[in-house]
C-alpha cells in the first residue's frame, strides 16, 4: 500500500468535513416550516422546526399524506385532533386546519435560492436617493409590517451595487401573498389614537422626530428584580409637531384618572395602530392631562429570569415601540424595482435537469480524457478531483448558508470547467520525460496557482455588480478555485505521481 | 501438438521484435512532426494574417452594429426592463404568438421534457409591465394565473439599466485586472500582451458574431462574457509558461507539446459546455445562454491561442535567440 501524502490527507479530511457540513438525512415526515403566533397549533406546543411523524395515529411520509389527513376540516364542531411530532404528542380541539405552514424536510443542509424552490423576491429601490441606514430603518419597518400580517418565513435584507445606491431585498420562501406587492411598495399607516380619535399620524407632519441612539433621550432606565426574575425599565422621547400636541392636549383634557398601584394614569389609554391593527396600547401619565407638549416620553419595560435577559427584552422592545412609531414617516417613496415569484413546481424540475447537465458534462470530459490518455486510473482520479471540487463547494456553501441559486450553479459548472482544465495541465506535465516528476509537478503548479489568480481577479468585480443578484456566481466560482488551489489540485498531483511512478 | 511460433525470448524486457515497432512509429511520428515545423516555421507570421483578418471584422461589425442599434449588443428583458412568465402546461405555441401580437417586444418559447420531447411549459417575454402582460395572457389562455401554475419575474427599467452598465464595468474591470496579473506572472512585455491580446480577440469575436446571428443577450450572458477572460487565458498562461520558463527541448517540440496539452484542455471544456448546453436548452434560459456563448468562445479560443498567441510568442523568442 502506497504511504499516503499530506496533500491527499487533506483532500480526504476536506471531503468528510463537507460531508458534515451538508449533513445528509434520510429523516421521514414534514417539516413545520411556521406556526401563527397565539393560534391553537401554537397553543397545543407546535413550533417551527419540528418534524411531524403522524396525525392521529396515520403516518405522515409527505406533504400529500398530511393533507389527505386533515381532509375532514374544517368541520362544524371542535374535534380532538392528535398531532405527533418526533418529540412527543400534541393534542388540539379545533375546528379548522392547524395555523401551520408544513414542508418537506430538506435531506441535506444545502439550501437552493428562490429560484430553484420557489417563493418570492422583491427588490424595493427609495425614489431618491438614501443613506445605507435610512434603508436599515426601512428594513425594519418593513419587517415589523410584515409580523403583524403574520409573514414569518421572509428574509429581508440590504444589498447595495457599485453605483452605490441602495436597496431592500425581501425574500419570502415558499407561497406568495397576493397582497405582496401592496405591502411592501406602500408605506406603513400608523395612528396613535385615543379612545376612536386620532391624536397623531405618521409622517413628519404629527411626529418631528423620534429619540434613537442617543443616551440622552433614549435608553434603558432602572433594572429591578420582580417576581420570577428581573425586569427592565425604558424610556425614549418622541418629537410632537405643534398641531398634533394640541390636539393631545384637547383630547386628554376630557380624560378621567384611574389610580393604580403603578401610578396615576388617565382612564384612557393611547393606542398604536400600524395598518389599523393594533400593535400596542401605551399608559398616559396624569401630568400630560390637557398639557400642551411637544415632548413626549414613552416609558416600558421587558423582563426576564435574569438580568442579561430583562436587559435584551427591553432594548427590543424599545426598539419595537420606535420602529413602529416612525413608520409612515420615511421621507421617500418607495418603488419595485424588480418583482420575482417562483413556482415551486417549474423550481423542481430544474433541478433535476440541472443535476443531469452537470453529471454528464463531467462523464463527457473523462470519456474523453479517457481516450486521449488510455488511462483507466487517470481517468478516475480526474473524475474524482472533479467530484470532490464540487462536494467542498456546496459543503462550504451550506456551511456559511449561502443558497444556491441559479448563478451559483452556473458558477459550480464554471469550476467544474476550470478544474478539468487544471488537471490536464498537471497530467500532461507529469508525463513530460525529462526531469524529476517532482519538478514537473511543481511546474505545473505554477500554471495552475497563475491561472488560479488571473480568474479570481475577473471574478471579483462581479461581487458588486448588479444588486448582488449575480453574487452567487461570483461567490461558489471563487469558493471551487481556491479550495481547488489549496486542496484538490495539490492532492491531485500528488495521486497522479503515485500512479506515475 | 505442433505448433508455428516466432521468435520469443523468455523474459519480455529482452524482447527486441515490439521494441523496433515502436521507435520506428515514433520516428515517423516525428517525422511527419518535423514536417509540420517547417511549415509551421516558415508560415506562421502569415497565419497571424487569419485572426488579424478575423479581429478587423469582428470590430468593424460592431462598430456598424452600434451605429445602427446604438449598443455594442441587443439587450433582453433582464437588461432593458420588462417581464418574463413561465407557465406550466401546454399551449399552441403559434395562437398564443398572434394573440401576444399588441404587447411590446414579445417573444415566445417552449419548455420540453428532454426524454420524451413533450410540451411542458412555456415561456413569454415581454418589456411590459407585470399586469398588463399578465392580464393578456390570461385572457388568452382563460384561465388565472397563480403561484403554483406560474413564475413571474419583472424588472423595472431603471434597475435594468443600473444592471447593464455596472455589468460593463465589471467585465472592464475583470479584464484590467486579469491583464495586470498576467503582467506580473510573466513580467515581460511582448508575450503578456499576446495574452491579453488573445483573450481581447476572444471576446471580440464572439461579441461579433452573437451580434449577427441576432441573440438577445441577458444578465446572465454577460456573466458568460466574463467566464471567457477565465477560460481562454487558461491555455494562455499555460502555453507562455511552457515556451518561456523551459529550456528543454527546442522551441518547436515546447511549442507542440503546449498544444497536445492546450486542445485537450479546450476539448474537455468544450465537451463539457457542449453537453451542459443540450440538456440547459430545453429548461433554462439562463444556462442555456451562458453555455451557447462559452461553445462560441472556446471555439474561438482555440484560433486565438494556437494561432495569435503561438504566433506572436513564437515570433518574440525567435527573435530574442536570433539576437543571441
Amino acid at each position: 500500500m502506497a504511504k499516503i501524502s499530506w496533500r491527499v490527507w487533506l483532500l480526504i479530511v476536506a471531503l468528510a468535513l463537507s460531508l458534515l457540513a451538508i449533513k445528509p438525512s434520510f429523516e421521514t415526515g414534514v417539516i413545520i416550516k411556521s406556526v401563527e403566533p397565539n393560534s391553537t397549533a401554537f397553543e397545543a406546543g407546535l413550533r417551527a422546526g419540528q418534524i411531524v411523524k403522524a396525525v392521529d395515529g396515520e403516518k405522515i411520509e409527505s406533504i400529500e399524506d398530511y393533507s389527505l389527513a386533515l381532509e375532514e376540516f374544517p368541520t362544524n364542531e371542535k374535534v380532538k385532533l392528535t398531532i405527533q411530532t418526533k418529540e412527543q404528542a400534541h393534542i388540539l380541539f379545533t375546528n379548522k386546519t392547524p395555523e401551520v405552514t408544513i414542508g418537506k424536510i430538506p435531506s441535506t443542509r444545502i439550501r437552493f435560492g428562490l429560484d430553484l424552490e420557489g417563493g418570492s423576491r422583491a427588490l424595493v429601490q427609495p425614489e431618491e436617493k438614501v443613506s445605507a441606514s435610512d434603508i436599515n430603518d426601512l428594513i425594519a419597518v418593513t419587517t415589523e409590517r410584515l409580523n403583524i400580517y403574520g409573514l414569518t418565513d421572509i428574509v429581508i435584507r440590504p444589498v447595495s451595487d457599485l453605483a452605490g445606491n441602495n436597496y431592500m431585498l425581501v425574500e419570502i420562501a415558499g407561497a406568495t401573498p397576493s397582497e405582496l406587492e401592496e405591502l411592501i411598495a406602500k408605506q406603513g399607516k400608523f395612528e396613535a389614537k385615543i379612545g376612536n380619535e386620532t391624536v397623531f399620524v405618521g409622517g413628519k407632519k404629527d411626529i418631528a422626530s423620534v429619540c434613537r441612539n442617543d443616551a440622552s433621550c433614549s435608553g434603558i432606565e432602572s433594572c429591578f428584580p420582580v417576581q420570577g426574575g428581573e425586569a427592565c425599565r425604558f424610556r425614549f422621547v418622541i418629537y410632537l409637531s405643534e398641531e398634533a400636541a394640541e390636539r393631545h392636549a384637547t383630547i386628554t383634557s376630557e380624560l378621567g384618572v384611574n389610580i393604580t398601584e403603578q401610578g396615576r394614569y388617565l382612564d384612557e389609554k393611547l393606542d398604536l395602530y400600524l395598518d389599523d391593527k393594533l400593535v400596542d396600547s401605551l399608559f398616559i401619565s396624569e401630568d400630560l392631562r390637557g398639557r400642551v407638549t411637544t415632548q413626549i416620553q414613552i416609558q416600558g419595560s421587558g423582563s426576564g429570569t435574569g438580568r442579561e435577559q430583562a436587559l435584551d427584552n427591553a432594548q427590543a422592545e424599545m426598539q419595537k415601540l420606535q420602529t413602529v412609531l416612525i413608520t409612515g414617516s420615511l421621507p421617500y417613496k418607495l418603488k419595485i424595482v424588480k418583482l420575482d415569484t417562483i413556482s415551486p413546481l417549474l423550481g423542481e424540475r430544474f433541478l433535476y435537469f440541472i443535476f443531469l447537465a452537470g453529471l454528464s458534462a463531467i462523464l463527457a470530459v473523462a470519456l474523453i480524457v479517457l481516450i486521449r490518455y488510455r488511462k483507466i486510473k487517470s481517468s478516475l482520479a480526474l473524475l474524482f478531483t472533479s467530484f470532490s471540487e464540487v462536494l467542498i463547494i456546496l459543503g462550504i456553501a451550506s456551511l456559511i448558508g449561502w443558497n444556491l441559486d441559479l448563478p451559483s450553479i452556473a458558477g459550480i459548472l464554471a469550476v467544474i470547467g476550470t478544474g478539468v482544465d487544471q488537471q490536464i495541465v498537471i497530467l500532461d506535465e507529469s508525463r513530460t520525460r525529462q526531469l524529476s516528476i517532482k519538478e514537473r509537478l511543481k511546474r505545473a503548479l505554477f500554471i495552475v496557482v497563475s491561472a488560479y489568480f488571473t480568474s479570481l481577479v475577473s471574478l471579483l468585480p462581479l461581487y458588486w455588480a448588479g444588486a448582488g443578484l449575480l453574487k452567487g456566481f461570483a461567490v461558489t466560482t471563487i469558493i471551487g478555485i481556491t479550495s481547488a488551489v489549496l486542496v484538490t489540485r495539490p492532492a491531485f498531483a500528488d495521486i497522479i505521481r503515485k500512479i506515475e511512478e | 501438438m505442433a505448433m508455428i511460433r516466432a521468435f520469443q525470448a523468455r523474459y519480455p524486457g529482452s524482447n527486441p521484435g515490439p521494441r523496433i515497432v515502436v521507435k520506428m512509429e515514433e520516428q515517423t511520428e516525428q517525422a511527419g512532426k518535423k514536417s509540420f515545423a517547417g511549415f509551421h516555421d516558415k508560415y506562421y507570421k502569415m497565419l497571424l494574417v487569419i485572426p488579424t483578418i478575423l479581429i478587423i471584422l469582428s470590430l468593424s461589425y460592431i462598430f456598424y452594429f452600434y451605429s445602427q442599434h446604438n449598443d455594442i449588443l441587443r439587450k433582453d428583458v433582464s437588461l432593458t426592463g420588462g417581464t418574463t412568465i413561465t407557465v406550466s402546461g401546454t399551449v399552441d405555441i403559434i395562437g398564443l404568438k398572434n394573440a401576444l401580437q399588441n404587447l411590446n417586444d414579445v417573444s415566445v418559447r417552449e419548455i420540453y421534457d428532454l426524454r420524451t420531447g413533450e410540451q411542458v411549459a412555456f415561456v413569454v417575454q415581454t418589456t411590459e409591465e407585470i399586469s398588463e402582460a399578465k392580464g393578456v395572457l390570461e385572457n388568452f389562455l382563460g384561465y388565472n394565473l397563480t403561484d403554483e401554475n406560474s413564475s413571474v419575474e419583472f424588472t423595472g427599467s431603471s434597475l435594468s439599466s443600473a444592471f447593464y452598465s455596472q455589468l460593463r464595468i465589471a467585465i472592464i474591470i475583470a479584464f484590467i485586472l486579469m491583464a495586470v496579473v498576467v503582467f506580473i506572472i510573466f513580467r515581460t512585455f511582448v508575450p503578456s500582451l499576446a495574452v491579453v491580446l488573445s483573450a481581447f480577440a476572444d471576446i471580440t469575436m464572439t461579441l461579433a458574431l452573437v451580434d449577427f446571428l441576432g441573440w438577445k443577450i441577458s444578465s446572465a450572458g454577460i456573466v458568460a462574457f466574463l467566464m471567457l477572460i477565465g477560460y481562454s487565458v487558461d491555455t494562455d498562461i499555460m502555453l507562455t509558461s511552457r515556451l518561456l520558463k523551459r529550456r528543454e527541448g527546442t522551441l518547436n517540440s515546447r511549442l507542440f507539446s503546449a498544444f497536445k496539452t492546450g486542445i485537450t484542455m479546450t476539448l474537455t471544456s468544450l465537451a463539457a459546455v457542449v453537453v451542459a448546453l443540450i440538456i440547459t436548452s430545453s429548461f433554462s434560459d439562463v444556462l442555456q445562454q451562458i453555455f451557447s456563448v462559452l461553445t462560441i468562445g472556446l471555439i474561438f479560443d482555440i484560433l486565438n491561442t494556437w494561432v495569435t498567441n503561438a504566433g506572436i510568442l513564437k515570433w518574440h523568442v525567435e527573435k530574442k535567440e536570433g539576437r543571441r
